[in-house]
Parts: C-alpha cells; sequence; structure tokens
C-alpha cells in the first residue's frame, strides 16, 4: 500500500489539495452566517470522499472493468425504480430514499455509463456499426428514463460525454455530421415536448430582465453579485449579495458567485485556472495510460468535469440557462463531493498502472 | 497488428488534443465572459448591488405650527399614539391580539378583521392594528408591551385644528399627496396643505424630508442602520389673525350665514375673516369619510365656500359710499344742492321707488348717506352717469382680487356701459344705489372702507403678523371728499336718524358705518307673484341680505370691517350688531392692554 501511494501522481494531488482548500474557504463564506452546521458535514464529506478516493486508487484496473456491467445496470434499475418509489422534490421526482442518504440514480449513471463505455471501448473502434450501435443504445436508455423524472441538465450531461467518449473512439467524421445535422433537426421536437418550467428556465436564460423577479431573478441576482465583485473583490465575508441572502441557492448551485464577488476576478481565474489544470492533467494521464480501458475512463471523465464546470459557471454568469448542476468540489452536497472523488481515484488508479513502463511496452496494452 | 494500434493511436491522440483544445477553448470563453462582468460591467453591476442592499427611508418633517397674532395655536401637531404588530416577533399571535384586545376594549369584529388580515400579510413587516390614538387609549397596553411579544406602540404627530370651523376656511386642511405633489419632491406618506394658509404657505410650513439609509437583506428586513440626513422642519407661521376677534364675530353671527372681514386699516392685516357655514377640518386629518364629503357639497348652504373671499353679493347701499365718492370727485351739480323725496323718482313710466315709502322730503348727500335715502342716489347716479362711477369703482378697487394669497378670490363685477348692448338710463340708476348688476366679495368692501378710513390707500390684505405693509395702489382723492363722505358715516351711527344708530351708539370708541339691504326679489317680481298669504319676507331664501361696512375708531382709524349676513334681513338691524360685538371686544383689549401696559 505504502508501495502505491509513492506511486500517486503528486501533481493530481496538489490540484485536488487546492480545490479542496478553495472548496471548503468559498463555501464558509456562503454559509457563515446560520449555516456553520452546513460546512461541518462538508467537511466529514471530504473526509468520506478522500477515503473512498484511497479505496479505488486500490482497484486495478482489470476489476474496474468487469464492475463495469453490473454497475452499469444496477444503475438502470435503480432509475427504474425512481418513478415508483421515488421522492418528489423541487417538483421532479430524481430521488431514491436508501434510509441512510437521499440518492439520485441519475448521478450514479453518469460514472457507470462513462465507466461501460470505457469498458466497450477498450477493445473496440467506434468505426464499425456494430461496435457503435450497441454504445448509443446504452447511452440513450439511461437519458430517456433521466428526461422523464424530469431532468433535462443531468441528461444533456449524460449524452454530451458519451458523445465525447464515442468521438475519442474513433468516430468517422461523416458519422459525427450526421449526428450533428439530426440533433438539430431534432430541437423543436425536443422545445415541444420539455415541461413548462424547462422552457421558462431557457426563456427566462434569453430575457432574464423580463420577468426579475421570478425565473429571471436567480441570473440577474448572480451577474450582479459577480459583477460588482470587480477585479480584487469586495473582501472575504464581505460579499453584500451572499451576506444579505440575494443570492439563490449560494452554497449549492450559486457558491461560485459567493467566489467571484468576495475574490473578484483574481477569485473565479484561480479557480478556472486550476480547473484547466484539473482537466489538462486528467488528459495527460489519459495519453500516458497504459491500457485503452484506462485512456477512454479519464477521457470520460474528463468531459463529465469538463461539462460540470462549463455548465455551472456558465449558468451562474448568465451565458446558459440555469440547470441544476453543481460546481465540482466547491458546493455544497456529499454525493456529488464522493462520486467525484471516485473519479479521480480511478485516474490515479490509471496514472499508476501506467508508471512504470511507457504504455506501448506494457503487456496486455492494445497499443502494445 | 501493431500498425493497425499504432494508426489507432494516432487517431486517439490527434482526437485527444482536439478535445483539449476545445475545452480550452470553452474555458477561455467562460474566462471572457466572468472579465466581461467583473471588469467591464463591474460599475453599473456594483450600482445594482448598492441599491439592492441599501434602503432610503425617509424621515418626515414636522409640519410647522400656525398660530395667531397672539400665539394662539390654530393649527398644531398633536402627538398621537399608534399600535403595531410584527407577526414573526411573536409566537403566539392570537393570544397576543386577544390580551391587546381586552385592554383596548375593542368588539370581537375588529379582532376577527386583524386577524383575517394577518392572514394575508408578511410576518416580518409591521402591521397597523390602530392608529391616531390618545395617551390615555394606549396607555394599558404600553405598560404591558413586554408580555405582548410583536407589539410595539410608536408616537407620532397629526395635525390638529383646536378651533375646528371657526377658522375652517382662512387655515385650510391636509390630505394625502396626490400625483401632482409627488412630481414637486413630496413623499407618497406625506399630506400637502390643500386650501387656505395651509396651501398657500404650504413650503414655508411643509419643511424637507430627511433619510435614513438603511441596509437591508433579500427580504426587506432591516440589517443596520448607517447614515442619517435630519430632515428639515417646517417653519412656525404667526397669522395677523385674532382669533378671539375671531370667535367674537362668529357668536354675533350665531346660526346664521353669512361673512365677516376685519382689516387694520394702516397696514392691511387681517384681524378676522370668517365665513359661516364652516366645516369642521379636523374631518380631513382623520380620514374624510365620501358621505361627509358628499354631504358638505350637497348642502345648500355650501359650507366648503369661503363666502368672505370666494361669493359675491350685490353691495346694496354700502356702494352709495363710492357714488358719493364719484359724486364729490366730479362734482356733480347735486352734491352741492338738495333733492326733493318724495318715495320715488319717475322714470319714464316706471317708478323707482326709495326704501322709505313716504319719502325722505329734502335730502342732501350727508342725509342720503346717513339715512340711506335711494331717492337721492337715483339722481346722483343719473347725473354722473354709469362710466364716471365705473371709473371710481375701479379705482377704489372694485372688480379686481386683494391678491390676499388664499385664493380662488371673486372679482366681483362693475358693469360697463360699452358691455355691447344697449344700456338703459335706469340701469345707471340702480347701480347707484348698489343694486343691479353690481357685486363685490364682503373682502372687497372691507378693502374699499379701509381706504377711506385711512385717507385714499388701498391696501394688500395680507394674513402675517409684521408683514411689511403693501399698498396697492394710492388713491387721487382731496382730503376733504373724503372727509364729508367719513362725517356722513359717523352720523349713521351717532344721529338718532342713522340706520345703524341703534346696534352701534353706545359704545366706548365712536364707530362710522354704512348698512346696506340688499334686495334678493326685486320690486318687478313682486309680492303678488308670491303664493297667497305668503309674505314675500317669509320665505327665507327670498329675504334680503344684509350689509354693514365701516371702522373704528372714528378720530384715529385702526380696524375696517364688512359684514354680510346672507338674507339676513335688514343692514342695520342683523348686520350692524355684529360689528358691534366686534368694535366691544377691541375697544376692551385695548382698555386691558392700557391698564397692563403693553400696548397693543
Amino acid at each position: 500500500m505504502i508501495e502505491h501511494l509513492r506511486k500517486l501522481d503528486g501533481l493530481l494531488l496538489l490540484i485536488m489539495a487546492s480545490l479542496a482548500v478553495l472548496g471548503m474557504i468559498t463555501l464558509y463564506a456562503a454559509v457563515h452566517q446560520g449555516g456553520i452546521d452546513l460546512w461541518q458535514r462538508q467537511m466529514m464529506h471530504w473526509s468520506i470522499a478522500i477515503s473512498v478516493f484511497l479505496a479505488i486508487c486500490l482497484i486495478p484496473l482489470r476489476v474496474m472493468a468487469l464492475l463495469s456491467w453490473p454497475a452499469y445496470l444496477s444503475a438502470l434499475l435503480a432509475l427504474l425504480l425512481v418513478p415508483l418509489f421515488g421522492d418528489v422534490q423541487m417538483g421532479a421526482r430524481r430521488w431514491l430514499d436508501l434510509g441512510v442518504i437521499n440518492f439520485q440514480p441519475s448521478e450514479l449513471m453518469k460514472w457507470a455509463l462513462m465507466l461501460l463505455l470505457a469498458h466497450w471501448f477498450a477493445s473496440r473502434d467506434a468505426a464499425s456499426m456494430k461496435s457503435l450501435l450497441p454504445a448509443m443504445i446504452f447511452a440513450l436508455l439511461p437519458a430517456v428514463l433521466i428526461v422523464m423524472q424530469p431532468d433535462l441538465g443531468t441528461t444533456l450531461l449524460l449524452l454530451f460525454s458519451a458523445i465525447v467518449m464515442i468521438f475519442s473512439a474513433g468516430l468517422p467524421w461523416k458519422w459525427a455530421a450526421y449526428g450533428v445535422l439530426s440533433s438539430l433537426i431534432s430541437l423543436p421536437v425536443l422545445w415541444h415536448n420539455m415541461h413548462t418550467y424547462q422552457k421558462q428556465r431557457v426563456l427566462s436564460f434569453l430575457h432574464p430582465e423580463a420577468d426579475p423577479l421570478g425565473a429571471g431573478y436567480h441570473v440577474i441576482q448572480s451577474n450582479i453579485a459577480i459583477g460588482s465583485g470587480g477585479l480584487f473583490g469586495k473582501g472575504y465575508l464581505h460579499g453584500t449579495q451572499a451576506r444579505l441572502h440575494f443570492l439563490p441557492e449560494q452554497h449549492t448551485d450559486f457558491i461560485f458567485a459567493v467566489l467571484a464577488e468576495e475574490g473578484g476576478l483574481i477569485a473565479s481565474g484561480l479557480l478556472l485556472t486550476l480547473y484547466a489544470l484539473l482537466i489538462a492533467r486528467i488528459i495527460s494521464i489519459s495519453m500516458h495510460a497504459s491500457t485503452r480501458f484506462g485512456a477512454m475512463l479519464c477521457i470520460g471523465i474528463s468531459a463529465i468535469f469538463t461539462l460540470y464546470i462549463l455548465i455551472n459557471i456558465g449558468m451562474v454568469s448568465g451565458v446558459l440557462p440555469v440547470v441544476g448542476v453543481p460546481l465540482p468540489f466547491i458546493s455544497y452536497g456529499g454525493s456529488a463531493l464522493i462520486t467525484m472523488l471516485a473519479a479521480l481515484g480511478m485516474v490515479m488508479r490509471v496514472s499508476i498502472e501506467s508508471r512504470d513502463k511507457l504504455p506501448w511496452q506494457r503487456p496486455g496494452s492494445p497499443f502494445a | 497488428m501493431i500498425a493497425n494500434s499504432l494508426k489507432m493511436r494516432g487517431r486517439f491522440e490527434r482526437r485527444m488534443l482536439l478535445l483539449q483544445w476545445l475545452a480550452a477553448l470553452l474555458l477561455l470563453l467562460l474566462f471572457i465572459r466572468l472579465a466581461d462582468l467583473q471588469w467591464l460591467q463591474h460599475e453599473g453591476l456594483l450600482l445594482q448591488a448598492e441599491q439592492n442592499r441599501i434602503n432610503v427611508v425617509p424621515i418626515l418633517p414636522t409640519r410647522g405650527e400656525i398660530v395667531d397674532r397672539h400665539g394662539q395655536g390654530l393649527a398644531v401637531n398633536h402627538v398621537s399614539y399608534r399600535l403595531t404588530l410584527i407577526p414573526e416577533r411573536s409566537e403566539n399571535i392570537s393570544a397576543v391580539l386577544t390580551q391587546v384586545q381586552q385592554l383596548m376594549h375593542w368588539p370581537d369584529k375588529r379582532l376577527k378583521r386583524l386577524q383575517k388580515q394577518l392572514a394575508h400579510s408578511r410576518r416580518d413587516r409591521p402591521i397597523l392594528l390602530a392608529d391616531k390614538l390618545e395617551w390615555n387609549e394606549i396607555a394599558q397596553v404600553a405598560a404591558r408591551l413586554h408580555q405582548l411579544p410583536g407589539i410595539d406602540v410608536q408616537a407620532g404627530t397629526h395635525r390638529f385644528y383646536p378651533y375646528g370651523a371657526l377658522s375652517s376656511h382662512l387655515i385650510g386642511y391636509l390630505s394625502l399627496a396626490r400625483n401632482e405633489d409627488l412630481q414637486h419632491g413630496v413623499l407618497p406618506s406625506e399630506k400637502v396643505g390643500r386650501r387656505g394658509v395651509e396651501r398657500t404657505f404650504e413650503s414655508t410650513l411643509h419643511g424637507l424630508p430627511g433619510s435614513q439609509y438603511e441596509e437591508v437583506d433579500a427580504h426587506g428586513r432591516r440589517i443596520s442602520a448607517f447614515k442619517r440626513v435630519p430632515p428639515q422642519m417646517g417653519k412656525r407661521l404667526q397669522l395677523s389673525l385674532d382669533i378671539g376677534l375671531q370667535q367674537v364675530a362668529s357668536e354675533a353671527l350665531g346660526e346664521r350665514t353669512g361673512a365677516v372681514v376685519v382689516l387694520d386699516v394702516n397696514n392691511g392685516e387681517v384681524l378676522a375673516l370668517l365665513s359661516k357655514p364652516g366645516f369642521e377640518p379636523n374631518r380631513f386629518i382623520t380620514g374624510l369619510e365620501t358621505e361627509q364629503w358628499q354631504s358638505w357639497i350637497n348642502d345648500s348652504q355650501h359650507p366648503l365656500i369661503n363666502r368672505a373671499i370666494q361669493a359675491v353679493y350685490p353691495p346694496a347701499s354700502t356702494f352709495k359710499l363710492l357714488v358719493g365718492l364719484a359724486g364729490l370727485a366730479k362734482q356733480s351739480p347735486l352734491i352741492h344742492q338738495a333733492t326733493q323725496c318724495l318715495g320715488y323718482v319717475k322714470l319714464g313710466d316706471r317708478k323707482l321707488r326709495c326704501w322709505k315709502r313716504r319719502g325722505h322730503r329734502r335730502v342732501d348727500l350727508h342725509k342720503a348717506l346717513v339715512e340711506s335715502c335711494d331717492v337721492y342716489f337715483y339722481e346722483l347716479g343719473d347725473q354722473l352717469g354709469m362710466a364716471a362711477i365705473s371709473d371710481t369703482a375701479r379705482q377704489w378697487g372694485f372688480g379686481e382680487t386683494t391678491n390676499i394669497g388664499i385664493g380662488p378670490e371673486a372679482t366681483g363685477s362693475i358693469p360697463r356701459t360699452n358691455g355691447g348692448r344697449r344700456w338703459f338710463r335706469g340701469e345707471t340708476m340702480i347701480t347707484a344705489i348698489g343694486q343691479g348688476t353690481v357685486t363685490a366679495s364682503p373682502l372687497q368692501m372691507a378693502r374699499f372702507t379701509a381706504a377711506i378710513a385711512n385717507g385714499g390707500a388701498l391696501l394688500r390684505p395680507h394674513l402675517l403678523a409684521g408683514q411689511t405693509p403693501e399698498i396697492t395702489r394710492q388713491i387721487d382723492v382731496l382730503p376733504e371728499n373724503i372727509n364729508i363722505i367719513r362725517k356722513a358715516m359717523r352720523d349713521v351711527v351717532v344721529s338718532v336718524h342713522g340706520t345703524a344708530h341703534r346696534a352701534m351708539a353706545k359704545l366706548a370708541w365712536t364707530s362710522a358705518g354704512k348698512t346696506g339691504t340688499a334686495q334678493v326679489v326685486t320690486e318687478a317680481q313682486d309680492e303678488d307673484k308670491l303664493p297667497k298669504g305668503m309674505q314675500k319676507k317669509q320665505l327665507k331664501r327670498h329675504r334680503d341680505h344684509a350689509w354693514f361696512v365701516g371702522y373704528a375708531p372714528y378720530e384715529k382709524p385702526r380696524i375696517a370691517f364688512a359684514i354680510f349676513v346672507e338674507h339676513g334681513g335688514h343692514g342695520g338691524s342683523a348686520a350692524a350688531p355684529v360689528a358691534a360685538a366686534l368694535v366691544r371686544y377691541l375697544a376692551k383689549q385695548e382698555k386691558v392692554a392700557a391698564k397692563t401696559g403693553q400696548g397693543s
């Protein structure tokens, strides 16, 4: 075990540690008035998440590949159970009550699908229909179930990360073009089938000023918070938008606005830099992976992280519609944090297994 | 196999690089968006953030009080209390309310209404339970505030008019700001003067609101207060009015409809300005009910009209003073001789009658004024012609507003011969006794009389104590001419034949004056037109208007007055006693002042 730990990627650990520290500092600012217990709980979440991370570092990639099918199928089963036994929160049926914790099967599915697709393309190429068609079914099946919950944000995230994986697995350009074309055509159909609240969110994203106290309120207030922070911010714990509760959901989805208001462009730039480094590091590990399974795994994980970051900050800064997506490592929330660190554990495992030799020198590598 | 693998790997790496650049590009776009917000749009958004958190609460100024010349409060600020409840501060609202109900002796209905209101109210904002409470009403609750969480007692002020209807037309009243006031910087919760002094001196009385800057959270809760701009209080206004004199005038008029104006002949100060009936101005302050307003509007006595300045009436025989002045100025032949009054003059086949049916026999100007002979003035008017009367009348302030400042003021009318229609001789003769189309307001009559008393200075009546007198016009009149009129006015009071002798003779001050009795139904529409058995004078709305104008003391004039009693009957018996009461009051006041050595 000690030997394993010595093989851990130092740079990745450093980035993770920086994000953890920045996340806890920001969360404190968001909850220090009357919600300090949330900060303490997030501390606990971090310790659980780190344990999970370390545990996953110990699981050989072979075993992970074996677990991909059971993981996917159980996530699918859980998704099917949601309409039957799920809890309704804020108008959507997304949660399953497991006694101890409420969890969202859709959250689990994102990672399970990623694992399955990595496994699927470990020995296949996306250039043939025989391999592409099942992959598309793997992705569309849960997507349909999740969009019915309804949870448009997670559905799009799931589909985009699947597309990125299929694309890296060697999807011919011609087919990619067909795909883009057909999705553009299906857009009006999708709009027609959207729920009113989803349409409203999209509309309020396009015209936030039209309804400043209604659906557009969140975006306007977070834009005010971010913009009023300026270059250097209002100072730690001195953000008026955050302190006086003008920011909605300021410890979860809109926490970025707290950081930007109090730390200014300096802080938001720092966070974006950390994220960029994280993604770059994961991609770099992917490029040096000893197995194609590991490489694909890292692709999927970096895709999910990138989408999380883009969607969340894009939404908070008013360039994307409001969808419930947390900001990785910063937003309050246990299950998202634990799954993200679990994913980073997989990345770390890929890194560990590719330490000794160059990829193509390793036995069993598809590149060998 | 290896070649294929290498090809796959190459493609994989190319696509990885592509995706990496794509991710980098998207993150860069995101950064550009953040720079846009935090750098380029920073100032505007910072302003919005400040507007979000800063709430400016106005601090209303206290309105200036209005007092009379002796410092008696005419419009004052009463301290009153309001009872409020902030629901979220109370754990058991209904228990608290029940307790308040018992202490305040409210009926159950009121409690139910409040509970209904509470159900629809925000829990963090104070809800008004009761307003304009006196201390004794609220003392029970105030003493138990610690047992009543959420309940608060706040002191404030409201306008109060201690003399009510007595000064209602002069002082006016307040009402909530309207749209047009808001454009002049008045706040919606403020009250604005609507009539009389309250309106004319609004800018002096009002003051300027201050503000309290507060930090509030997203729910509007006050977090802290940080800056305070104190309000500029309204200024106290001292009027020249003597409310005691006003009171005397009101008592003398009693229940009758009419108006009394008393001016200082030397400086134009208004000592009394009364119109009856009045209205209760305090009703406007506590919130006027529509029924009350409607009843005032529909009242046949028109209590909202200020008869002293807004209403005009035929001046009747009081106008003879003016016609006499005109005759003296134009040196009419009749001035230097006498005429015979047989009770009427003939004009074609019509008879113009004197009020004294059997005639005054031989009358000159003096006797004609003292005994108010109509025939003499028919003839004098005929000699003068309408144009001469009209010119003199305009000189002495008829047909123009006095600019007293509390509008709207009626101008009255002086007929013109060049009015575009044929003018009859008889009309001039009727005008010469103050009947027909000539009209004047009581204030115009008082100003006219004051000008006689002070030697021809037409003053602008004003309401503020100690204000510099303003002469509208110095009338070009010979002192001996004025003296002839003055002497006649004295004998109206002093001579046993004088029309006001009975009412005014036995007073400490010698007064001078002129009575007037304005016909409401002309003789042409004579008695025979009325229903059988009903005398003309019995029907109240057909009864004559009574006038009495004059000044006192005769030797050294101080005050001029005009008394008008609507449908009062004869000037000598209905209006003159009111003047007597005024003179009695002022003479007594002077005596007391002399005793205490304060001077007037």
